[in-house]
């Protein structure tokens, strides 16, 4: 397969990142990190499903706390390895991406959002209600002291390894992604954006196709929150409240949905972004002002999303040498 | 019309059964306080997603601010109250702010907007929403307050149960804008203007309908709206910036119901919704799930209502 | 955080002219009126301030002790630099924090934290890091039930025991209903323990949990009455708690029931926010003894706070209970080895030998130890609403019920009974 320039550059600084992030940062930028990474990875999910086949999903945060929920329960049922359960994570979300999908597949545009905002809404009151296992007894599993240990990946128990393990998860996503763009289900998706009556008529089977397009971004999804899990040991219901997925697809516009370039700008912006301003301590109203301002200014300038805009530029200079 | 029908008849008898369902076995008295509580519950999503359609209508934004705009309305007429203002006057300019806040948002940042995708111009407001949020909660720093109106002091007893005249007022200003709404779009020009607006922007731009003004005229009544709202959620919800902000997703369902156009449907589903959620309490289980209910109901609304059409097809 | 820039400015211009002044007032550590100097001994704090509530009162008071102190001889002569971070009621933020404070900082200890998250994300690093944590404010169940948290504050599991233990001893409730916050940790645990309590007594409990993301606080208001209950025992965070008891008032209950808080309902705007209708009629909890209490050493932290704080800074139960455990803290390193000051091991184990301080702030003495759990502060007072403002209906008495057997066992074992 023929690699992009945007694809090597991609590849060529995540290997940087893999090498020396882990050993320049502190232990709370590394703690930063993981989360962006996690977030990264979910934020993948929805840039692909907006830019190739046009669907909105406003619940993929939501979807995070499903793998989320049952990589703990999984950890703290079985002792298998931790890819196992993040298999199951993945499997059991991208499941749930199906679910999804079966009245969505009928619904385009805002309907569509509309949908999958109400699933998240639905998910925020289970989330709040019973909460994330941390050990306990029975289905739930949830106890009042603290959480049981979690069981990380053996290649990555320390935060830094750990750092490096998200680094490869991104890389493979995007990888997963690309690889889906090249074969059949990209030229399917393609058609189905243009037109869902003509890749009806020319022979693509629409509904299966959107039906995989959904359970992928959830497969992402449940991925992400299972290491998302691990990057904590547990999880808390207000991670993964309803608005939360609506922030996650605005920055997602935000970074620019067409490449990895926009997808991790989002991830910083979600993550990165209000860790900073805590640290500085901006006050946490303060900062709401700041994002909801930057948010809606980048929205009506940069149609493209920021990473249009910086590629653009990176476009113009280049020509000026 | 006769699918209409169907679908309403449906819905009531589906809505029927559940409650029955639900109530089944227990005492009438105790069944009729729940359906009285959850009807002035579920007039609150009604008014809200009430505000949410009669913008979306003739604007095609669907404004996720509206609770922003509403809670920092109610906070600074709380405000207001505290510095001695007569309480009439208090009400007068936390609406006259909400619809000011619409105003600027609709002149100044929608038309930034108006082509881009409707599913992005819903996440744009998101962001009005985040600072008028920041902004209120940082003026307003987290404290214990109440909201109350006149209306409180005055109660009616209906089922056993005691419901006060703000809740009366609630429904029947629900009632009001359905009908208001409905003979401001049939009967007069800038009505016209905004149906045409909304079914097609360019056409209606091309056959010189004044844009600029009716939607202006559409942001400014879905701030007195959302004004109205405010004040009411402060006074029976809570008086807390971030719960009246993010009412407005539950509100979204009773707009689904109503897909989005129809008020008179949103309203009644709107009290349906808060009539279930209220009665669920009386199911062991699913008690402790209740908030789910309207998300739930929205779905299924979601689902029944495209059962017509073919999966390869989907629409709007 | 919350402070505006404002006022934080002006606060800063008022403590630098007037510390001089009102220092000697305040007894902060060894009290000798000398500057410390040398090298800062590190200590952290995390509080939660972000909507829907600001727990940073804790870490305020502990900061504005831990100034007093260092213009006071320190501890042994040397400084405390205490950092703080604020978790904003989000997990990941919680964790970032303490991964900053415990490894990048190196601190020997942390001490204030006030938050509902902070310390169940953090409390398995602390034990892995061997640090103790001399928390302020802890709210949910985990903060209790961990090896390296003790906090000087109750938290709502003994405060609404106590609400009923009043309901049941003076107002003559035999069954109480206990509402509280659907989550498991928060809600069911605490309500649970009053149930409990109800239960060994031979009368009967219940509860009704309300899940904080429904406008609807009269569904639960009616599940409440028809349990069958004649007192009802209100344990939410106090703006939904104004919302349930705005309803109940809506009801015209207040005189069919008796009615019982647990603590967030002590709060200054309370009897303001709650009106002339529950005057004499409902009954809270509070943890520590009341903000104006004559005791010695309150009257101490009003003066600090005075002194060394923006006067902006609420005087509430979580600033009182901050106040305590800094000082407590203090204590503990001013009898130390002073070559071990800087080394986190020896002071998590003089902090786990704290046995039996006592101050007029609690009911009955701190202690630490080392253990799987830690609640000291298990007994309390009630106070009144009466003419817009909080009296004490009852003095210090010590929590009853099951929860706390294996508690007063372990203090009979450290000679604390």
């Amino acid at each position: 397969m023929k690699m992009t320039v945007s694809a090597r550059v991609g590849l060529i600084l995540a290997a940087l990142a893999f090498v020396f992030l882990p050993m320049v940062l502190g232990g709370q930028w590394i703690k930063i990190l993981i989360s962006t990474g996690c977030f990264i990875i979910a934020a993948s999910g929805v840039a692909f499903m907006y830019s190739r086949l046009g669907m909105v999903s406003l619940g993929q945060v939501a979807l995070m706390g499903v793998g989320g929920w049952v990589m703990l329960r999984m950890n703290h049922a079985f002792h298998l390895p931790f890819e196992v359960n993040l298999a199951v994570a993945g499997a059991v979300t991208l499941m749930f991406g199906w679910l999804l999908a079966m009245p969505a597949l009928r619904m385009r545009g805002l309907y569509l959002a509309l949908i999958t905002l109400m699933a998240a809404g639905g998910l925020e009151v289970i989330f709040s209600t019973f909460r994330f296992p941390n050990g306990g007894e029975g289905f739930w599993g949830v106890m009042p002291s603290v959480a049981a240990p979690f069981q990380r990946p053996l290649l990555a128990t320390e935060d830094s390894d750990y750092l490096r393990y998200i680094i490869f998860w991104i890389v493979a996503a995007f990888l997963i992604i690309e690889m889906h763009m090249r074969t059949a289900p990209g030229r399917a998706w393609a058609m189905i954006r243009r037109s869902e009556a003509a890749a009806y008529s020319s022979g693509v089977n629409v509904v299966y196709y959107k039906a995989w397009a959904f359970g992928l971004a959830g497969f992402l999804a449940g991925i992400s929150g299972g290491l998302l899990a691990g990057g904590l040991g547990l999880l808390d219901p207000a991670t993964f409240r309803a608005s939360e997925s609506i922030m996650l697809f605005a920055l997602m516009v935000v970074g620019g949905s067409r490449g990895w370039l926009g997808v991790i700008i989002a991830g910083i912006l979600y993550r990165v972004v209000p860790a900073l301003f805590n640290d500085w301590t901006i006050d946490a109203d303060l900062a709401l002002v700041i994002f909801g301002a930057a948010l809606l200014h980048a929205i009506i300038t940069a149609p493209n999303g920021l990473s249009g805009q910086l590629l653009d530029l990176i476009a113009k200079l280049s020509k000026r040498t | 019309m006769v699918k209409r029908t169907t679908n309403l008849v449906v819905a009531l008898a589906l809505m029927v059964a559940v409650c029955a369902y639900l109530a089944w076995g227990k005492p009438t008295n105790v069944v009729g306080l729940f359906v009285v509580s959850g009807m002035a519950v579920g007039s609150l999503y009604a008014l809200g997603g009430i505000g949410l359609v009669v913008l979306y209508r003739a604007t095609g934004v669907l404004n996720l601010s509206n609770g922003a705009i509403g809670a920092l309305g109610v906070m600074f007429a709380w405000q207001l109250q505290q510095w001695d203002v007569p309480h009439v006057a208090t009400w007068i300019v936390g609406i006259l702010t909400t619809t000011a806040l619409a105003l600027i948002y609709g002149r100044l940042i929608a038309p930034g907007l108006a082509w881009r995708d409707p599913v992005v111009k819903a996440v744009a407001t998101l962001g009005y929403a985040l600072i008028i949020l920041g902004m209120t909660a940082f003026l307003w720093e987290d404290d214990v307050r109440k909201f109350a109106l006149p209306s409180d002091k005055i109660a009616y007893m209906i089922l056993g149960m005691r419901v006060t005249l703000t809740r009366l007022i609630v429904i029947l200003a629900a009632i009001g804008i359905v009908v208001a709404v409905w003979f401001y779009l049939s009967r007069t020009r800038t009505g016209l203007n905004m149906r045409a607006l909304a079914d097609n922007r360019d056409i209606s731009a091309l056959i010189g309908i004044p844009i600029v003004k009716t939607e202006t005229i559409a942001w400014g009544i879905s701030g007195l709206i959302a004004g109205f709202t405010g004040l009411m959620f402060g006074d029976l919800v809570r008086l807390e910036p971030f719960v009246i902000t993010f009412m407005v997703i539950p509100a979204i369902s009773a707009a689904i119901c109503g897909q989005l156009k129809n008020l008179g449907v949103v309203l009644v589903a709107g009290i349906c919704i808060g009539v279930i959620e209220s009665l669920l309490t009386l199911h062991p289980f699913l008690k402790s799930v209740r908030p789910m209910a309207p998300f739930v109901i929205a779905i299924l609304v979601l689902v029944w209502l495209q059962r017509g059409r073919m999966n390869y097809f989907a629409g709007n | 955080m919350k402070k505006t820039i404002l006022a934080s400015l002006v606060a800063v211009g008022a403590i630098s002219a007037t510390s001089g002044v009102y220092a000697s007032d305040a007894v902060c550590g060894l009290n000798n009126g000398q500057p410390a100097t040398g090298k800062p001994i590190k200590v952290g704090g995390i509080f939660g301030n972000a909507a829907p509530g600001d727990f940073s009162s804790a870490t305020d008071a502990a900061a504005a002790y831990f100034k007093c102190v260092n213009d006071n001889g320190g501890i042994q002569g040397r400084p405390i630099q205490y950092m703080v971070e604020n978790d904003q009621w989000n997990p990941e933020l919680a964790a970032q924090a303490a991964a900053k404070l415990v490894k990048d900082e190196n601190v020997v200890a942390m001490v204030g934290n006030a938050s509902f998250v902070e310390m169940s994300v953090n409390a398995p690093l602390y034990a892995q890091s061997n640090i103790m944590a001399m928390a302020s404010g802890c709210a949910a169940s985990e903060c209790f039930e961990s090896s390296n948290i003790v906090s000087t504050n109750q938290g709502p599991l003994p405060s609404s025991v106590g609400a009923a233990m009043y309901a049941v001893e003076e107002l003559g409730a035999t069954n109480v209903s206990c509402i509280g916050m659907a989550i498991p940790s928060v809600g069911n645990w605490s309500c649970g323990a009053a149930k409990d309590y109800m239960e060994s007594k031979g009368l009967s409990g219940s509860y009704v949990l309300l899940n904080p993301a429904s406008p609807d606080v009269n569904s639960a208001l009616l599940e409440a009455i028809s349990s069958g209950a004649d007192s009802i025992l209100v344990n939410l965070p106090a703006g939904l708690a104004i919302a349930f008891l705005g309803a109940a008032e809506e009801q015209g209950l207040a005189d069919g029931y008796t009615w019982t808080s647990s603590t967030p309902l002590y709060d200054a705007s309370v009897p303001g926010a709650l009106g002339e209708y529950w005057e004499g009629k409902m009954f809270i909890s509070a943890e520590l003894t009341t903000i104006d209490g004559d005791g010695a050493d309150n009257q101490n932290w009003l003066k600090v706070m005075d002194s060394y704080a923006n006067p902006q800074d609420p005087r509430d139960t979580f600033s009182q209970s901050g106040y305590l455990s800094a000082k407590y803290f203090v204590e503990t390193l001013n009898k130390m080895d002073p070559a071990k000051l800087d080394d986190r091991a020896a002071v998590t184990e003089a902090i786990q030998n704290i046995n039996g301080y006592t101050s007029d702030l609690t009911c009955g003495p701190y202690y630490v130890g080392k253990a799987d759990r830690h609640m000291p502060n298990h007994a309390g007072i009630m106070v009144g609403l009466k003419d817009g403002a909080f009296h004490v209906v009852r003095d210090c008495f010590e929590y009853e019920g099951p929860y706390f057997e294996p508690l007063k066992a372990a203090e009979k074992k450290l000679g604390l009974r």
